[in-house]
């Protein structure tokens, strides 16, 4: 760089960088970067955030046809694990006959379709669902209810009545196992 | 050149007397911690059999508020291991506690102690001077009161407490503990586990620390040699 | 070269670029300038460190919460023990630096005519940086900080009409939970007013400068450059090991422990580059007298160049840098008796190292240089 500049102005001074200023300012590079570098880390999530933001579920509890209630990020995560019912009659569905068609295959994980983990706000007008704690109405497609405007889901979360038209937000995660998952 | 290296070298010596000097004059326990000195790291063997200690026994009364259960994997226990600590230990709401949990505080009755509080331990080795070394004093210090000392109802004489007159009962009991690696549960044995146990908690980077600085004065010392280097032959140049 | 086809890209659109650079390889500084001629500069090189270490520590950090979110930095956030360390340890080196400029300022006499004005920029930029040290030590929420907030600010009210008013305005009333907020806001903002009175100093630093003649002079790069960066890298290495080998140097241990109104200070619990502040305002007593104290320490450092009664030109003599190397001692005692360190003699200690202050500038200063300048 001022090498480039010293020709650049046009001093026309000979360069006195031999290889002992070389290496001292490779050197002086080198610190000023191992000094800079962990206030730039520094900014990048703590270990708190990381610990609550990768937060594990254990989700062997859930029964059939029952669902629990995370906090996450801020926001309600609904996880409900379907019965061989609501399997069969949502895997098939025509996919011009939904409002934001999505494929089933896209809605859970695969090797664990028995579980739909979706974020548990209306995407009409945001309001938390009904239809995740037993005794709740679940709406006519079995799967959440909106109480604000009717919205209704079916338990893979796609919208199928509205006003709202977008299918339930899947938050990021990924199953350890059989009983865990953990959100990333 | 040479004027400047001489002061940094009496400098140090100067630093190693005054350390030196604060060592041979230290009447406080015989023991060494790991921890201690100018490149001392935490012994992790004694600390996890200090929270052992800690956790048998000071957790009942003391709380860590600092510390959480996947702090522990610091001292080389695995997760697995930690998460078993900690499903062993209810939070305030009942619940077994989880990694992220902090260290929960022990509900005490109103009262206990003549009304004294049991301080938070978290960083009770870096509020007390020497650190380490008084924890393990004081826990090992409880003697009968020497003539002409009247202690107060409910307190106990200790040679390592400022006053002597301590709230605290004698917290340790040979064999409270059963340590996993076989040594003897003795209660200096304890005591001194669990000072470094609490040295570490009052310092959890004291390895990175000594280790980075290490590593960052060896450089800096041959980047000062090459930088006065140059700048002696950048300055030959004027002539 | 191309240099003829294309003069510069660069300089023909940002032509104050170009002449910075002409500036700093044209032939226009004295030959073998001391190495601790740097010390400004390395000050402002310190204050640069420290600006963006404490932005890193303001994101996390939470006044109403003081000394929990200094926890979390050093436990939780990455590196945060280092980035505190860094912070730490760059106070004590850039206040190592401004002591170490006054002393040399005292020794060379460089206060006299014409270089007053750079003198009194000096003073004021180093009570600006005792007044952000302090703010800094009040922000860690232990327990020494806690205490040293609240006297400051019942201090503060005590005063007398305008004064009480300005103290009143500067901590906003009682010590209360938004006080370190407001507080963190001044150490931020009066922070970076240094750097401004840095920079005027700098301007009246080159004013009072004569220059050498031109077959005397040579560039500020790379002779200056490879000069200062020799200061830079030493003054690292000393950092260093103080930040990763005595983090907590000069620091009272008192102040890890939580503040609040039960945790109680004994002795003044102040960093060290508080310390003689400290013993000057512990050194009267009454309503006013802490404040009187440091008040007129600082005014006598103002003074200095009315005080000293030396003509114009003059070397110093023998005896007045006698004089004021004993002064430099006596101001460490003085920090040193007012940490308590001397146990029960540091009252009577630090009456008379405030003493002997007093005396070397208002009954010494004045003789000394007097009789010198016969």
């Amino acid at each position: 760089m001022a090498e480039t500049s010293d020709q650049a102005m046009g001093t026309g001074e000979h360069s006195r960088r031999d290889f002992l200023t070389i290496l001292t300012a490779s050197a002086g590079a080198i610190a000023l970067g191992a000094t800079v570098w962990p206030m730039i880390d520094a900014l990048a999530p703590d270990a708190q955030s990381d610990a609550s933001g990768q937060m594990i579920v254990n989700v062997a509890g859930v029964a059939e046809n029952t669902g629990i209630a995370v906090q996450w990020a801020g926001l309600p995560i609904y996880i409900r694990r379907l019965t061989a019912k609501q399997i069969a009659d949502n895997r098939n569905l025509v996919q011009s006959s939904l409002p934001d068609p999505a494929r089933f295959k896209s809605r859970v994980k695969p090797g664990y379709d028995n579980f739909v983990v979706v974020v548990g706000l209306n995407t009409g007008i945001s309001c938390a669902l009904e239809g995740n704690t037993p005794g709740e109405p679940r709406g006519p497609y079995d799967g959440w209810l909106s109480p604000c405007d009717g919205s209704a889901y079916d338990p893979l979360g796609r919208v199928r009545r509205g006003p709202a038209r977008k299918n339930l937000v899947i938050p990021r995660f990924t199953f350890l196992d059989a009983a865990q998952i953990q959100f990333l | 050149m040479r004027p400047v290296f001489g002061k940094l070298w009496l400098a140090t010596g100067l630093l190693a007397l005054l350390g030196g000097n604060a060592l041979a004059h230290d009447r406080l326990s015989p023991f060494h911690f790991q921890s201690q000195g100018l490149l001392g790291s935490t012994d992790k063997a004694a600390a996890q059999r200090g929270f052992l200690v800690y956790e048998t026994v000071c957790a009942s009364c003391h709380t860590a508020k600092a510390l959480h259960y996947r702090d522990l994997e610091a001292l080389g226990l695995t997760p697995d291991q930690v998460a078993g600590i900690a499903a062993g230990v209810k939070t305030a709401n009942g619940a077994p506690a989880t990694l992220n949990d902090t260290f929960p505080a022990p509900k005490i009755p109103a009262g206990a102690f003549g009304g004294a509080v049991p301080p938070d331990l978290s960083d009770i080795a870096a509020q007390r001077p020497h650190g380490a070394r008084y924890i393990d004093h004081l826990l090992t210090g409880y003697a009968p009161a020497p003539a002409g000392v009247t202690l107060l109802p409910s307190y106990y004489y200790n040679t390592a407490y400022p006053g002597g007159q301590l709230a605290m009962p004698p917290p340790l009991k040979a064999d409270d503990v059963t340590y996993a690696d076989g040594k003897s549960a003795t209660v200096a044995q304890q005591a001194a586990d669990v000072s470094e146990f609490l040295a570490w908690s009052a310092d959890p980077n004291l390895d990175a620390r000594h280790e980075v600085g290490l590593r960052a004065v060896l450089f800096l010392v041959f980047l000062t040699i090459i930088a006065i280097a140059s700048k002696r032959r950048i300055w030959r140049e004027t002539v | 070269m191309n240099t003829d086809v294309k003069p510069s890209w660069m300089a023909s659109r940002m032509p104050c670029l170009g002449g910075w650079w002409a500036g700093l390889t044209t032939p226009s500084m004295a030959r073998e300038a001391p190495y601790l001629a740097v010390l400004p500069w390395l000050i402002t090189a310190g204050l640069v460190f420290l600006t963006a270490s404490g932005l890193v520590l303001a994101v996390y950090y939470n006044p109403a919460d003081a000394f929990a979110s200094r926890q979390f930095i050093a436990r939780e956030v990455n590196n945060g023990w280092l980035i505190e360390g860094f912070h730490a340890t760059g106070t004590t080196l850039v206040f190592a630096a401004a002591y170490l400029l006054l002393l040399r300022g005292m020794l060379a006499r460089s206060y006299r005519a014409p270089g007053e004005l750079v003198w009194l920029l000096d003073i004021v930029a180093f009570a600006l940086l005792l007044l952000v040290g302090w703010l800094g030590f009040a922000l860690t929420g232990g327990a020494a900080g806690y205490w040293s907030v609240m006297n400051a600010t019942n201090a503060a009210m005590l005063l007398p009409g305008a004064l009480g008013a300005l103290g009143t305005w500067f901590f906003g009333g009682p010590d209360g939970p938004g006080t370190l907020a407001r507080l963190l806001v001044l150490h931020i903002a009066l922070a970076l007013v240094i750097f401004f009175i840095l920079w005027l100093r700098h301007g009246a630093k080159k004013a009072a400068t004569p220059l050498p003649a031109p077959a005397l002079r040579v560039a500020f790069h790379p002779y200056y450059t490879a000069q200062y960066f020799v200061a830079l890298v030493v003054s690292a290495l000393i950092g260093c090991v103080l930040l990763f080998f005595y983090p907590h140097f000069g620091q009272s241990p008192l102040n890890n422990v939580p503040g609040g109104p039960l945790a109680l200070a004994t002795g003044a619990g102040v960093p060290w580059y508080l310390a003689p502040l400290a013993g000057l305002s512990a050194l009267f007593h009454g309503t006013y007298g802490g404040i009187l104290g440091l008040a007129a320490g600082l005014v006598l450092l103002l003074a200095l160049p009315w005080l000293d009664r030396s003509g114009p030109g003059r070397r110093a003599g023998g005896l007045w840098r006698l004089l004021t190397w004993v002064l430099a001692l006596d101001v460490l005692g003085l920090g040193w008796a007012a940490c308590g360190a001397a146990g029960g003699l540091s009252g009577l200690l630090v009456v008379v190292f405030g003493a002997w202050y007093f005396l070397h500038f208002l009954v010494l200063t004045p003789i000394v240089t007097a009789l010198e300048a016969q």
